[in-house]
């Protein structure tokens, strides 16, 4: 409709006569065929009061300024530009409401309006959206300490299960029929581990959100340690190899079981500082899960564009975990679901974290 | 004024029907001019709303997404496929079961392992039995409610493909370790040792015993890690628990019983050790709920950076499957011997809008 196009208030009274009869309201064209779109523009509920126009339609006009309201909306009125304030709904005449201010950003304060402004609470961040809650972070590290306790302790009473390796040989596997042992490759496996895991802790210093971040690495860690235990301890794999030299067992002795225990946690469970001699922990593979974890971890909660960096810490990754087969310290089913396991747990609990479902 | 429009608009797509394709793109109008959306197919509405939009320039045209495109389409050709990977899958498993066999050490070389359920429970030697007979009874449960579901396509599709990449990673864990036999009882067949014709005879009669002992197809050991009849018991469980009214509560606890029973059966027979059937609990369920979780939330469906779940390997397969499926699928049954569904429904899909959506909502329970 070429003629709504023209500013409003340049229209000729045949314009308006057009616009009218366009609009579905001949019968306003005889009462208003002198009025301009100036005039048109003017038209109040007070004129519909009055005689001509009290005697076209029963609804003194409230449809025919209801038209009006919307054609000055459609060419935004100058004339009012300063008089709204950004999310306000303008109450108009009675059964008038458009949403069309809110939005128009316009700035100012209303004159000479005598309209009732309703106002829309925006709700206020008053809370940040990342609160820190180290109270929380901080259980999640007892949960980890007393996973990691409970696996120690797990270990240390399947060892006495454990059968011997003359009676109960080391199980077939496809991985150590194909590869022989080689010695060194369980050092590689965890210094590859030790590097991984200060790499990501110099990382995690480095975070704004550490108390998050560290507290899902908590639950995690734990959760998968503790699952650990479970699969540990219901049922006995022989050692992978006979290469291994299992400390003698206790027997009920409880004190040097303590012993045992701290030796291990004081350790960290690895070979190289001596503190793993005990046997039985095979399914699942905890180098495993440390490994993978703390890969995922770093390439998580890094930037995207540091893309060597977790290239390197793929490969360590990798490697080491190739190590702990080449070393026959691990079968290969102990590997493949310690992975499976992990990278599960991990997608899950961050796809719940992040998606607002 | 409104029901004049609706008669309206009927009459004239009654007219336009024949003579406009689908895709018909509205022609523009000033007013309209806004409301040009690429994604919805009118049918013949574009001669009858032009007119109206003339007639009352004021009112404002919403493009509704045209329901006229089926939610669920049935898209047997995709459930075909699921079924042939199941099936490969499935003798996959058969034969790698007859390569790890000939691996398993002698009971005498290699006793059984220590299983702290064995430990406490001495061996019942007709558990097993109940076991397979209780797996029995929950695949015709499931089979007979699978026929009387209305998108048996979709939900078949999905049993399928869950099974066969169940199955698939027992494969794997089958073959890279090979378990000693968990008793003594056990009565393994004797070493082929290279007799590939014998081999293949085993296979056949294991696949067509199901892989029951029952059925005397399962004389095999060696496939111990993990627990196939746990997964069947498991999966079956979940499959009928979700695809089942709500209110079924006393169907669905029996189903419970028997299932869990069944995997008590297991191990009570010393036929399984206890992470073998805990093990396949664990993979079972989570592949379930990943694989329904994806299928039934929109922005779980699409890969992106906050969504972790597709990130796992099955990811282009599942989305192959799932994509043209819109939402959940609704619980809701027909009868099982009627014509494909398809053309009833579709003929009558001529309606209006109004009744159109009274239709929809009156068959989706």
């Amino acid at each position: 409709l070429p003629v709504e196009m023209k500013e409003v208030v340049l229209w000729s009274p045949e314009e308006v006569t057009n616009w009218l009869t366009e609009n579905a309201v001949p019968e306003y064209c005889e009462p208003l065929k002198s009025f301009t779109g100036q005039d048109l523009i003017n038209l109040t509920e007070e004129d519909f009061k009055k005689t001509p126009l009290s005697r076209v339609s029963s609804d003194s006009g409230q449809r025919l300024l209801h038209m009006i309201e919307t054609l000055k909306m459609a060419h935004h009125m100058e004339a009012h530009k300063n008089g709204h304030v950004n999310g306000h709904i303008r109450v108009g005449n009675a059964a008038r409401e458009n949403g069309c201010s809110s939005k128009t950003k316009l700035n100012g304060m209303p004159n000479g309006y005598k309209k009732e402004m309703i106002k829309i609470p925006m709700p206020e961040p008053e809370r940040s959206q990342y609160p820190m809650e180290w109270g929380k972070t901080f259980l999640a590290f007892i949960y980890a300490l007393s996973c990691f306790i409970f696996t120690t302790v797990t270990i240390s009473v399947v060892h006495e299960r454990v059968p011997p390796k003359e009676v109960q040989p080391p199980l077939p596997d496809a991985f150590f029929d194909r590869f022989d042992r080689v010695q060194w490759a369980f050092s590689i496996c965890e210094i590859n581990g030790m590097i991984l895991v200060g790499l990501w802790f110099v990382q995690w210093l480095l975070l704004k959100y550490k108390s998050i971040i560290g507290r899902r690495f908590f639950c995690i860690v734990g959760t998968l340690y503790l699952y650990r235990c479970i699969t540990m301890y219901v049922t006995t794999l022989p050692v992978p190899g006979m290469h291994f030299k299992c400390s003698p067992k206790l027997f009920g002795d409880w004190e040097s079981h303590l012993r045992r225990i701290m030796k291990l946690i004081a350790g960290g469970g690895l070979s190289i500082t001596g503190s793993h001699h005990m046997c039985g922990d095979y399914l699942y593979s905890g180098h495993t899960v440390i490994l993978t974890l703390t890969y995922l971890f770093i390439k998580e909660y890094s930037p995207r564009r540091l893309w060597w960096y977790h290239w390197l810490c793929w490969a360590l990754s990798m490697v080491g975990m190739f190590c702990i087969l080449l070393a026959h310290d691990h079968y290969t089913v102990d590997v493949v679901v310690a992975y499976y396991i992990t990278t599960r747990l991990f997608w899950w609990y961050h796809t719940m974290a992040n998606q607002q479902v | 004024m409104n029901t004049i429009e609706t008669a309206k608009l009927e009459e004239h797509m009654e007219g336009q029907n024949n003579d406009t394709s689908n895709g018909y793109s509205r022609p523009t109008l000033s007013v309209s001019e806004e409301n040009k959306n690429g994604t919805s197919k009118p049918k013949g509405l574009s001669n009858g709303l032009r007119k109206t939009t003339k007639k009352y320039p004021d009112y404002i045209q919403i493009a509704m997404p045209a329901e006229s495109r089926n939610k669920f389409p049935l898209e047997w050709w995709k459930t075909g496929i699921a079924f042939v990977y199941a099936l490969f899958n499935l003798i996959l498993t058969t034969v790698m079961i007859t390569v790890v066999h000939e691996r398993v050490p002698p009971k005498e070389l290699s006793p059984p392992l220590p299983d702290k359920f064995f430990d406490y429970i001495d061996r019942v030697k007709w558990a097993f039995s109940v076991s397979e007979i209780n797996g029995m009874i929950l695949v015709g449960l499931w089979i007979f409610q699978w026929l009387f579901l209305r998108y048996k396509s979709i939900v078949g599709r999905r049993f399928f493909f869950i099974i066969g990449t169940l199955y698939l990673y027992r494969c794997i864990t089958m073959y890279v370790t090979t378990l000693p036999v968990p008793g003594m009882h056990f009565q393994c067949a004797p070493k082929l040792n290279g007799d590939s014709q014998a081999k293949v005879q085993r296979i056949l009669r294991l696949i067509s015993g199901g892989g029951l002992s029952i059925t005397g197809s399962h004389i095999l050991c060696g496939d111990f890690l993990f627990s196939g009849h746990t997964v069947v018991l498991t999966l079956i469980y979940l499959f009928i628990k979700e695809y089942s009214p709500r209110h079924f509560w006393w169907y669905h606890l029996i189903c419970w019983l028997m299932s869990a029973a069944g995997i008590i059966c297991i191990l009570v027979a010393h036929e399984h050790y206890t992470v073998d059937v805990i093990i396949a609990y664990y993979i079972t369920t989570r592949l379930f709920w990943w694989y329904h979780s994806m299928a039934n939330e929109k922005t779980l469906k699409v890969s992106s950076q906050t969504n972790f779940l597709s990130r796992a390997w099955w990811y282009p397969i599942f989305y192959f499957f799932e994509k043209n499926v819109q939402g959940s699928v609704p619980c809701s049954f027909s009868w099982p011997i009627s014509w494909p569904p398809g053309c009833f429904k579709s003929s009558c899909k001529k309606y209006s809008r109004v009744q159109k959506t009274g239709e929809d909502n009156e068959k989706s329970t």
